[in-house]
């Protein structure tokens, strides 16, 4: 189980004017500027449930994530993950938990990925019956089975992913991280990863916390979605639930001479907005559609929770 | 098996991994070290008009600027850089998940490298004995050697620290590049990497009697030419090993303080 309690964290940077003059500047004084990353967030994770994290870029999910794996600090509040205070890296604790970043290799660059894996054997303790079981299942579950001799530096994005995905769940971790790891992928690899933590969830149940900017990923993956708006909360619920939201309203997509947009219409002015979109416009195709996923959330992070 | 000679063969398969630098690492970088030492003392010897200098004869000395260089690599083991780049970079992230200390973790890598380069200078040091100087290599010379190796481990080992305390001060400045510079100068300098200690004036050897300094080159490479006592080498021991754990003490407060400022931004 995971809790989280009036969980805070402050980064502090640096700001340098642009130019010369600024460099110069910044040598005898710099203005620091102070971003409130997460700002008193609360959360409770079941015993194998998966959830989505979703924000813009910078809305603190890649910090919270970083909280509860361990690696950072926060400036206050509580956290605990299974019993254990993250970052207070009990071993026990990180024999459990696995972080899976997209945009971070984990593995070794200059190797083979079985001998990474080899290492992880004895980092983790696998047995060895475990490790080879392990071994098996994921590698033909992520159809990778061929490409684990080759340096990891020589492997394709879609397949260095998978070996970063084997990398981390060979030991079983009751707990998972995984930050954007379709990132960057194309569409079958992001399919053939989505399959895979589909399978492994059902086979393994570990509690499972997924950041993604691809909705398909959220969509196929977490009944329960979190949003996360500038360091705050602003929805926490079934994915399922988002889409009743927005349920009085209509969007109208609008295609013009010359440019394409969307727009948000209460359902009881659907008739007078029509009219004056095609009064206003050169309209070449008009489609009135109920609000997908996409857009509530989007209109979520924008704008907030609205009530229906 | 133990996680750490796993880590110690992974390093090596690295080491392994790319050819044409091992062999230019191997031989090419400490024979033109050593025809560079050789060719200046050289015509040092000659302007003066000597044959010997601070009790080094040229011989002597091209023996001394064979060591230093194998030597300087085992002490500075894996690269400059190693913890601070990591941390610059966010790569640093991935000792933190495993469940070991990052520190034992780092110290068996840098340490591997370090067992590396000691086994080149077992080989270049005899080949060079019993075919270039065409002396005898008796079992006092190998044994020599093999003290002098042990030492230079030892001298790693407190290198290793004091690169770590530097190194984690980018923990609160992000980049300490220049901070390492100066240390790796001041070992050279003042561990006999550029000079042997005997050219130095009498204060600064004095200055630098308690200091690691004048252990970490200078006292491995005169063990493996005979020129060390076992009184020297005895002091040279006991010196280190308290300054390891000196140092050690220090990496812990500093890791203790600087870990809430890892942010694990980069790259």
């Amino acid at each position: 189980m995971i809790q989280v309690k009036h969980l805070r964290k402050t980064f502090t940077s640096h700001v340098k004017e642009p130019g010369l003059k600024g460099s110069f500047k910044s040598l005898f004084s710099r203005e620091v500027r102070t971003k409130d990353a997460l700002k008193s967030v609360n959360l409770e994770i079941n015993p194998g449930e998966i959830i989505g994290l979703i924000g813009a870029n910078g809305a603190g999910k890649t910090t919270l994530i970083k909280i509860l794996s361990g690696i950072v600090h926060p400036s206050s509040g509580e956290a605990t993950v299974m019993g254990y205070v993250p970052w207070e890296r009990s071993n026990e604790y990180r024999r459990q938990m696995a972080l899976i970043m997209g945009q971070k290799n984990q593995v070794w660059w200059d190797l083979p990925a079985l001998d990474s894996f080899l290492l992880l054997k004895e980092i983790y303790q696998i047995p060895q019956a475990q490790y080879k079981y392990n071994i098996e299942f994921l590698a033909e579950t992520l159809m990778i089975k061929d490409q684990l001799k080759t340096q990891v530096r020589k492997l394709s994005l879609g397949e260095r992913m998978k070996v970063e995905l084997m990398a981390a769940l060979l030991h079983n971790p009751k707990v998972i991280f995984l930050d954007e790891p379709t990132i960057g992928l194309d569409i079958s690899a992001q399919k053939a990863v989505r399959v895979f933590l589909r399978q492994y969830q059902t086979e393994f149940k570990p509690i499972t916390i997924l950041t993604s900017h691809y909705m398909e990923d959220i969509k196929e993956l977490c009944p329960r979605v979190v949003i996360i708006k500038e360091g705050q909360f602003v929805y926490d619920g079934s994915l399922s639930n988002i889409q009743s939201m927005m349920g009085d309203e209509k969007v109208l997509s609008v295609t013009t001479q010359d440019k394409t947009f969307k727009v948000s219409i209460p359902r009881h002015e659907l008739s007078s907005k029509t009219h004056q979109i095609f009064e206003e416009n050169d309209v070449l195709d008009l489609n009135i559609q109920d609000p997908s996923i996409e857009d509530v959330i989007e209109s979520i992070m924008r704008n907030g929770v609205r009530p229906t | 098996m133990k996680w750490w000679r796993h880590v110690v063969a992974m390093e090596l398969r690295k080491i392994l991994a790319y050819r044409s630098d091992f062999w230019i690492t191997f031989l090419g970088q400490t024979l033109i070290q050593l025809l560079v030492a050789r060719a200046l003392w050289q015509m040092i010897f000659d302007a003066q008009g000597v044959t010997e200098m601070q009790g080094f004869t040229l011989e002597m000395m091209s023996l001394y600027y064979l060591i230093v260089p194998i030597g300087t690599r085992i002490l500075t083991g894996e690269s400059v850089g190693f913890l601070a780049r990591e941390i610059y970079e966010g790569t640093f992230t991935r000792y933190l998940l495993y469940p070991l200390s990052v520190f034992q973790y780092k110290t068996t890598t840098y340490l591997t490298y370090s067992m590396f380069y000691a086994f080149q200078l077992l080989i270049i040091y005899t080949l060079f004995r019993i075919f270039i100087a065409q002396a005898a290599f008796t079992f006092t010379d190998f044994g020599n050697l093999l003290m002098g190796i042990g030492l230079f481990f030892l001298a790693a080992t407190t290198y290793v620290m004091m690169a770590l305390l530097i190194e984690m001060i980018s923990l609160w400045a992000d980049n300490v590049w220049s901070l390492i510079v100066m240390l790796r100068f001041f070992t050279s300098f003042f561990g006999g990497g550029l000079i042997p200690l005997t050219f130095l004036p009498s204060w600064t050897q004095a200055a630098l009697e308690w200091t690691p300094f004048p252990y970490l080159i200078s006292l491995p490479a005169r063990t493996i030419m005979g020129l060390s006592t076992l009184g020297e080498m005895g002091k040279g021991v006991l010196i280190l090993s308290v300054w390891i754990i000196v140092f050690v003490e220090f990496v812990k407060l500093v890791w203790k303080r600087g870990q809430h400022k890892y942010t694990s931004v980069g790259i």
